[in-house]
């Protein structure tokens, strides 16, 4: 008895292990993946929206400017994203935790 | 005729007086109308001798006649407030400075002021059903009538911004995982909804531009008018909107033949040269020439606006929408 329990602590142990391995490796980065894809077209979103903070003029900013109330977090994010932002290759490089 | 009539041209070619009379000439014949001007300098009040404002008032002498002013400066501004409040309802005070920066940009932006009145436009077609027809003096910028040829355009950029919306949503959904909540969710979101809402007014007027208006271009018989009214007509009918007709207006009047003397002699030839470019604008333009008015001893108003109108050659009757 005290051999079988000795053998389902180790089996937990490791499936707990091989778990948060798969979650660490492929899990994870994945969805990290799809969430940096999706600023990405949110920031190609927010640029479309108000291009006009980086000079470029467009005729729908006077519309667009409406949506702003609803977009504060969004736009304070975006331009400080838009302006760290080194180069693509850089951005695209982050999923990999050299 | 067509519900809503538009009469454009440079400044000061008399668009006011060709626009107003022919609100009259609707009027009297029964046709509830609403005279809609948009000229900061509002002549309108000036020609009915009557104050009006934003809202449509009936103007005294006449029958099934509103007019109403509509001020674009106050239309950017009372934009800009509404978002204000709007913003003050929604974000923290320590955000709003940021996003105030971009909120004021977008209203001071060259744009802004035709953003602004081609709004009140689509708001007044809109909520226009007690009248048969809507007459707009526009304001001699150019930009009014490029916008009007831009629903199309403001249409499948507001298109672009719900699908990119779209996209970014869903992928925030898929990526949050297990439990976590999504950052943003595609249910009830504010964005996608006041987009969908721009969008339905810019299709509405697209429609009614394309299926139920028409444009008269008002001009005088100069080469630069001619020039002027040849690239409107150009633009507007590259947006696919119609032209129904050409009002030239300040034709010189001839003297008596028997006058000689130096102000007849001055006269006769300018109205030579006046019935040259004339025949310039009938042989060169393509939309008819559907009143030629002449040049008045005092301004237009009152009784001389009904002389106008009678000598306006346009159709008035309603008719059901195409």
């Amino acid at each position: 008895m005290a051999l079988a329990e000795q053998i389902d602590t180790y089996l937990d142990a490791v499936e707990e292990w091989l778990r948060g391995l798969y979650h660490g490796m492929v899990t994870h980065p994945a969805y990290e993946k799809i969430e940096k894809e999706a600023e990405d077209v949110e920031d190609t979103f927010m640029l479309a929206c108000f291009p006009d903070a980086f000079g470029i003029p467009s005729p729908v900013s006077y519309y667009t400017a409406e949506l702003l109330p609803y977009l504060t977090e969004e736009f304070e994010a975006w331009e400080r994203r838009l302006w760290d932002r080194g180069t693509m290759l850089e951005r695209k490089g982050q999923q990999y935790h050299f | 005729m067509y519900r809503y009539v538009f009469f454009g041209g440079k400044g000061g070619v008399g668009k006011t007086t060709a626009s107003s009379s022919y609100a009259v000439k609707c009027a009297r014949q029964g046709v509830r109308t609403l005279l809609v001007s948009t000229d900061p300098a509002h002549s309108t009040r000036d020609l009915f001798d009557q104050a009006f404002d934003d809202d449509p008032q009936s103007v005294a002498g006449y029958e099934n006649l509103d007019v109403m002013e509509i001020d674009p400066e106050r239309e950017v501004d009372n934009h800009l407030s509404e978002i204000k409040h709007s913003m003050g309802d929604q974000v923290s005070q320590s955000m709003v400075n940021e996003i105030d920066v971009q909120v004021e940009m977008a209203h001071r932006t060259p744009g802004a002021y035709e953003a602004a009145l081609f709004d009140r436009f689509i708001a007044v077609m809109r909520d226009s059903d007690e009248y048969d027809r809507v007459v707009f003096d526009t304001s001699p910028t150019g930009g009014t009538l490029r916008l009007l040829a831009l629903p199309e355009l403001l249409e499948s950029w507001i298109d672009r911004l719900i699908h990119k919306r779209k996209k970014a949503i869903d992928l925030y959904e898929k990526a949050a995982i297990g439990n976590m909540e999504p950052r943003r969710v595609m249910d009830g979101d504010p964005i996608i909804d006041r987009l969908q809402t721009r969008k339905e007014r810019f299709e509405f007027a697209g429609r009614a531009l394309r299926e139920d208006a028409t444009f008269f271009l008002v001009l005088n018989p100069d080469e630069l008018s001619i020039r002027e009214t040849d690239r409107a007509i150009d633009k507007l009918v590259e947006a696919e909107l119609r032209v129904g007709g050409l009002v030239v207006n300040r034709l010189t009047p001839e003297p008596d033949p028997d006058e000689q003397g130096r102000g007849a002699r001055f006269l006769r030839d300018r109205v030579e040269t006046e019935r040259e470019r004339l025949a310039e604008i009938e042989e060169t333009l393509s939309p008819p020439v559907v009143a030629a008015i002449e040049t008045r001893v005092a301004e237009v108003k009152g009784g001389l606006l009904d002389e106008v109108a009678d000598e306006l050659d346009i159709d008035v009757t309603t008719r059901q929408a195409a």
